[in-house]
């Protein structure tokens, strides 16, 4: 059994009387320790996608099934839970909360989860520098650049150390060097702890350095066998 | 600092965006609470001033001169200096009566600084001690013995005026030399203002011709009523065959004062409602902002683990700070203006009975919880919109 079974997955956005298949028809299997890229153009339906895996919206159809279980039927305190516990989100835009400092942000999702904040400050400041931002700790997310706040919310999808990193073009606004920085945490922690990844991009090189990746076109998914 | 990072961190910093808005509010709630504390604090005070007056004046009838009736009122329950008479022969008459045990009576003089005395207005109460039960439950304790011709004793608040107990003086009163020998026990009624001697004294006084009062006059007459009888039946019995009288029973007396009081109360509670009406639209529309303007934000924490209850808190928990600061507020501010306002309120002023340490703190206790309680019930509607925000906003721009 896979570690993620997506079965027939449609999502179905209705605007006025025009519907939108966001995501048509999709069957995908992860197993433990994959890294899996997603490419397409914009619209195509990638973070529609990641957003069902991640158990942030629901399908209109279809079922997605971790580890034995079926997140489509969870109750919400169930389904925060599989959030908070299992999957580790970076979103495509900025998300982090301006009210606390970098610090705090990375460590937030201690607060909701089961195991509590636990020894997350000091991971927090570990994460930090290796995102390369240890010297902004306890600035706020006002005082960062488009770039830095990315980083920020990379160590805060990493702090619950979660089995699967979900992540929306991580390195968008990142320089190059530091885009391959990323990359090669990604690996090492996919090496080292088995952490299965699933991360889209429009950057063709990155999206080869996966083990596995797939397209999307107009809500269809293609993957592309090597 | 981070081993408190918790979600009441969340809330205090949420707090902190908005400060002047969190300031209004808080504001707005303490003024709430101060008007509660207040009316309560008024509505029980005139409640236990008359509750306590009538029943500690011990007597089951009031009898006064026709006309009188407020008079006596003002003097036994207000602590007002008035005086009153009528002629001694009653007092047999209400013996006569069938159904009254007990018969006392008190004459009513009063001071006037400079002319006759050297205390300030005061009511002097001369009254019969071999029949009198009204003040001897009272004197009893800190005298021991009977008053004797030329000795006074001082009601509890008169004490403090004139200075007794902190030196021992001595007072003319109606020409006469007078020892104060003592301080009466609290009463909680008008008789706390007063100054009390036997009624041997009058004599003495008339002969100085320095009061108004005219041989054979008396104030009011204390009676009881036989167990059996209605003291209603009894009273109208007084009135009737006693036509110079007008008779109160114990619970008649301060009828209309109270009556007057309770519509006063009434006033200021529906005022104090419409204000607590007021203060739950008021963080009802704070609250809906918030609502709007952070539900990314919710969304976001939702979409990182946060479930519906974790959101819950961290806004209950925003609403009872302000609730708990503006609570705090309020019974300070309320404390102080109902303090103030008991000196200058004329009404207040009379009332002679004062609330208890432990009515004191159930007030505040009562007042900050109607705060506190409001400022919930006004953030409720919307905070059950906040829980609600989907995760999947965390996924939009901006
Ligand atoms: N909440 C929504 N309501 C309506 N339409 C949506 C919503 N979210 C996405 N869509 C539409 O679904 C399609 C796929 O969107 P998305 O998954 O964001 O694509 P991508 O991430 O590949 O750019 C787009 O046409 C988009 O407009
Ligand atoms: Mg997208």
């Amino acid at each position: 059994m896979s570690q993620i079974e997506i079965a027939d997955i449609s999502k179905t956005y209705a605007i006025g009387d025009i519907s939108i298949n966001a995501v048509d028809n999709v069957s995908l299997k992860i197993d433990k320790g994959d890294f899996v890229s997603i490419v397409g153009h914009s619209g195509s339906g990638k973070t529609t996608l990641l957003s069902i895996i991640g158990g942030i919206i629901g399908p209109t159809s279809g079922s997605v099934v971790y580890d034995g279980m079926d997140i489509c039927s969870l109750n919400d305190d169930k389904l925060s839970e599989y959030r908070s516990e299992k999957i580790g989100f970076m979103f495509q835009f900025a998300s982090l909360l301006p009210i606390l400092t970098v610090k705090e942000n990375v460590i937030l999702p201690g607060l909701f989860s089961k195991k509590g904040l636990g020894d997350n400050i000091k991971k927090a400041e570990q994460y930090l520098d290796m995102v390369g931002i240890g010297d902004k700790a306890d600035a706020y997310p006002s005082q960062l650049s488009g770039g830095q706040q990315r980083r920020v919310a990379i160590a805060r999808a990493l702090i619950n150390n979660p089995e699967v990193i979900l992540a929306d073009e991580p390195t968008g606004d990142l320089d190059e060097e530091t885009e391959a920085e990323i990359m090669d945490l990604f690996k090492r922690l996919n090496r080292e702890k088995r952490v299965t990844f699933i991360f889209i991009t429009h950057n063709l090189d990155l999206a080869r350095q996966a083990q596995r990746q797939v397209q999307m076109k107009n809500g269809l998914l293609n993957e592309v066998l090597l | 600092m981070f081993r408190e990072f918790t979600l009441f961190t969340l809330a205090l910093r949420n707090l902190r965006r908005k400060p002047f808005r969190t300031g209004v509010l808080i504001i707005a709630i303490g003024l709430l609470v101060a008007s509660i504390l207040f009316v309560l604090s008024f509505v029980r005070r005139v409640d236990s001033s008359i509750k306590t007056a009538s029943d500690r004046l011990g007597a089951d009838l009031l009898i006064v001169p026709t006309g009188s009736r407020g008079a006596a009122e003002d003097v036994l329950l207000e602590n007002k200096v008035k005086t009153f008479f009528m002629d001694k022969s009653i007092v047999d008459r209400v013996k006569n009566i069938e159904g009254i045990s007990d018969v006392t009576y008190q004459t009513y003089l009063v001071t006037i600084v400079g002319s006759c005395c050297d205390v300030p207005e005061t009511l002097v109460i001369a009254f019969n001690q071999d029949t009198d039960f009204v003040i001897k439950p009272w004197l009893s304790k800190e005298l021991g013995r009977r008053l004797n011709k030329g000795e006074a004793i001082v009601g509890h608040e008169s004490a403090f005026n004139i200075k007794i107990g902190l030196t021992e003086v001595d007072s003319v009163l109606f020409g006469n030399m007078f020892k104060m020998v003592g301080v009466l026990d609290k009463t909680g009624t008008g008789l706390d203002t007063a100054i009390f001697i036997d009624e041997e004294n009058i004599e003495d006084i008339m002969k100085k011709g320095k009061s108004d009062l005219k041989p054979g006059q008396i104030s009011a007459i204390f009676a009881r009523v036989e167990k059996g009888y209605d003291p209603y039946l009894v009273a109208g019995e007084v009135e009737d065959t006693i036509v110079e009288t007008d008779t109160m029973s114990r619970r008649d007396i301060g009828k209309d004062l109270i009556n007057t009081l309770r519509d006063f109360s009434r006033i200021f509670s529906m005022t104090v409602m419409l204000a607590s009406i007021l203060s739950v639209f008021l963080v009802w529309t704070v609250f809906s902002a918030i609502a709007n303007e952070r539900s990314r934000e919710v969304g976001i924490m939702r979409a990182i683990g946060a479930k519906e209850s974790h959101i819950v808190k961290i806004y209950f928990l925003e609403v009872l700070v302000i609730g708990s600061i503006g609570g705090i507020v309020g019974i300070i501010s309320g404390t102080t203006f109902s303090f103030f306002a008991a000196k200058s309120f004329m009404i207040l002023k009379d009332l002679s009975s004062d609330l208890t340490v432990l009515e004191r703190s159930s007030i505040s206790v009562v007042s900050f919880l109607s705060g506190t309680g409001i400022c919930m019930v006004g953030a409720l509607l919307p905070i059950n919109r906040i829980k609600k925000m989907e995760p999947l906003l965390a996924i939009k721009e901006e």
